[in-house]
């Protein structure tokens, strides 16, 4: 379907892009646009997937969980090429195949969220701050003196490691594998992957539950204040515990899901500083505006969306867009494209701390399934933003901007490596 | 018993009642009504049961917390002065005849 003349770039791109290919995927703003003004839910031939690209029409998705199914969409797009071999190779050599428990529909998800929840709350994270801030300290503090580091693998990384490690009570040594797993099990949603990085990355994830599993028997036998121990021991309102099942794909998904997005926003922050020294400079003075810090927050997470692209499958045939959508149509929400939609977003790459509706970015999705560590995520990148400002500054990319990097899926847009310099300040 | 009117995004007064340790969010969620989305379970992390109280019962609901207050200041497009999130008011037999508007999001 399409509306309105066409330019010729905008033609081109509709008939010929694809987000699996890498130069559009790294770069993606105007096939957005080009989406959202003449075909807002387009056919990405290469991707077998509709693109959503609209505000309104991701809303409305998100508002009908059961015509857009999380289960179907997320567990299509899991390992596609090769989910045979994924699944069997997790069987054989992983301990098991377990389905993700939250990326479910209701009621199923309702039950499995609701467990979930308690352990997220904003009241709760606020008493995590002294802490986090602690850890977020001393890691500025390890590389303040260097006067260039990769802001992504120095940093952003290793931050958001060493924090899911304390919420999870895992072993801080493991940093490098938590990475390695994190890299393996994002990839099976970012539909980039061949099939030999497929066996890698199923190599990787079995080395992963084998070492959960482990734990969850430690944390069974002998409870201690951290989120595995919540969840192996947690019941529902009826008094259920999770399947073992469910239990290590919850846990696989707080150690996942958490990490790369928010290491991601992370590496964003980084780059927003490097490249808007005014607002480096706004936010120098304003550390103890607790109310600029986090509106701050929310533009950065508007303007530069960690999570891109999440899908949904249709359970019946619906009108979406006006498209006639097929039952088992394979979606795809493009959320950084609704975050930049002018109607909604008055001139959407303008870094604006004033928006009256800056709160209404789509970065956390929305509806029943929208992102429970919101809370969490949003004082790590508050907490990190005012301690870099604080600590150091001059701020620049040791790179040219258009050298940056980004990972290969089409779920999120993640910077690999983000060289940069800078002064310590004070 | 706390008896509660909401005037839901259709602008249609329901009343409804309810009993126990429960908040106003999980109130509106069991009678369903209109408007209160109530996304991230009761967290005060989302803004999606957005409600205008009646100024004569600002007094009885009191004033958001510092957490809650950021979240409100975020949705500044469609809050107001007597707005809260409802996940953040319990119903004590205080509120009992408690109005609150449900906002348009």
């Amino acid at each position: 379907m399409t509306q309105g003349t066409l330019a010729p770039e905008a033609r081109s791109l509709l008939d010929t892009a694809s987000m699996t290919d890498p130069i559009i995927s790294a770069r993606p703003r105007a096939y957005y646009a080009a989406m959202r003004r003449h075909d807002p839910v387009h056919w990405d031939e290469k991707l077998g997937m509709y693109l959503v690209s609209r505000y309104e029409d991701i809303a409305t998705i998100q508002q009908d969980p059961i015509t857009y199914s999380v289960n179907k969409g997320y567990h299509s797009q899991q390992a596609k090429g090769f989910q045979q071999e994924f699944q069997q190779i997790l069987e054989r050599e992983g301990g098991g195949y377990f389905p993700d428990a939250i990326m479910s529909d209701p009621p199923y998800h309702t039950r499995i969220r609701k467990l979930m929840e308690k352990a997220f709350s904003a009241h709760r994270v606020k008493a995590l701050e002294p802490r986090i801030t602690k850890v977020v300290t001393d890691l500025i503090d390890s590389v303040a003196d260097r006067g260039e580091a990769d802001a992504v693998q120095d940093f952003a990384v290793p931050l958001t490691v060493r924090i899911i490690c304390e919420q999870l009570g895992l072993d801080w040594n493991m940093k490098d594998r938590i990475a390695r797993w994190s890299i393996a099990v994002t990839a099976q949603i970012g539909r980039m992957q061949d099939r030999e990085q497929m066996l890698g990355h199923a190599r990787e994830i079995c080395d992963l539950q084998h070492y959960l599993i482990a734990k969850m028997r430690e944390r069974e036998a002998d409870p201690r204040e951290d989120m595995i121990s919540d969840l192996v021991h947690a019941r529902d309102a009826e008094g259920q515990a999770l399947s073992f099942a469910e239990a290590v794909s919850l846990i696989r998904a707080l150690l996942i899901a958490g990490n790369e997005t928010t290491a991601t926003a992370l590496g964003n922050l980084f780059y927003i500083l490097a490249t808007r020294p005014e607002i480096a400079t706004l936010l120098q003075a304003s550390v103890d505006d607790d109310r600029l810090m986090n509106r701050f927050v929310e533009e950065l997470l508007r303007i530069e969306p960690p999570v891109r692209g999440l899908s949904r499958m249709t359970t019946r045939e619906v009108e979406l867009g006006g498209r006639t959508l097929p039952a088992g149509a394979h979606l795809l929400l493009m959320y950084a494209s609704a975050n930049d939609q002018e109607d909604v977003f008055a001139d959407p790459r303008r870094f604006d701390l004033d928006r009256p509706n800056i709160g209404r970015h789509l970065s956390f999705g929305g509806g029943v399934h929208r992102c429970i560590g919101l809370a969490l995520a949003r004082m790590e990148i508050k907490v990190a933003a005012r301690e870099i400002v604080r600590r150091i500054g001059d701020i620049q990319l040791a790179i040219p901007p258009e050298e940056i990097r980004y990972l290969p899926t089409v779920a999120t847009q993640s910077i690999e490596r983000l060289p940069i310099r800078f002064t310590r300040r004070g | 018993m706390v008896r509660v009117t909401f005037v839901d995004v259709h602008g249609v007064e329901q009343a409804v009642a309810g009993e126990g340790d429960l908040s106003l969010m999980e109130l509106a969620k069991a009678n369903g009504i209109d408007g209160i989305a109530a996304d991230c379970g009761g967290a005060c992390s989302c803004a999606t049961c957005l409600v205008h109280v009646d100024p004569a019962w600002v007094d009885r609901t009191g004033a958001p917390d510092d957490i809650e207050y950021a979240m409100l200041d975020m949705v500044s497009d469609v809050a107001g002065d007597t707005s809260r999130l409802a996940c953040q008011i319990r119903l004590t037999p205080t509120l009992d005849g408690l109005r609150v508007v449900v906002a348009q999001q």
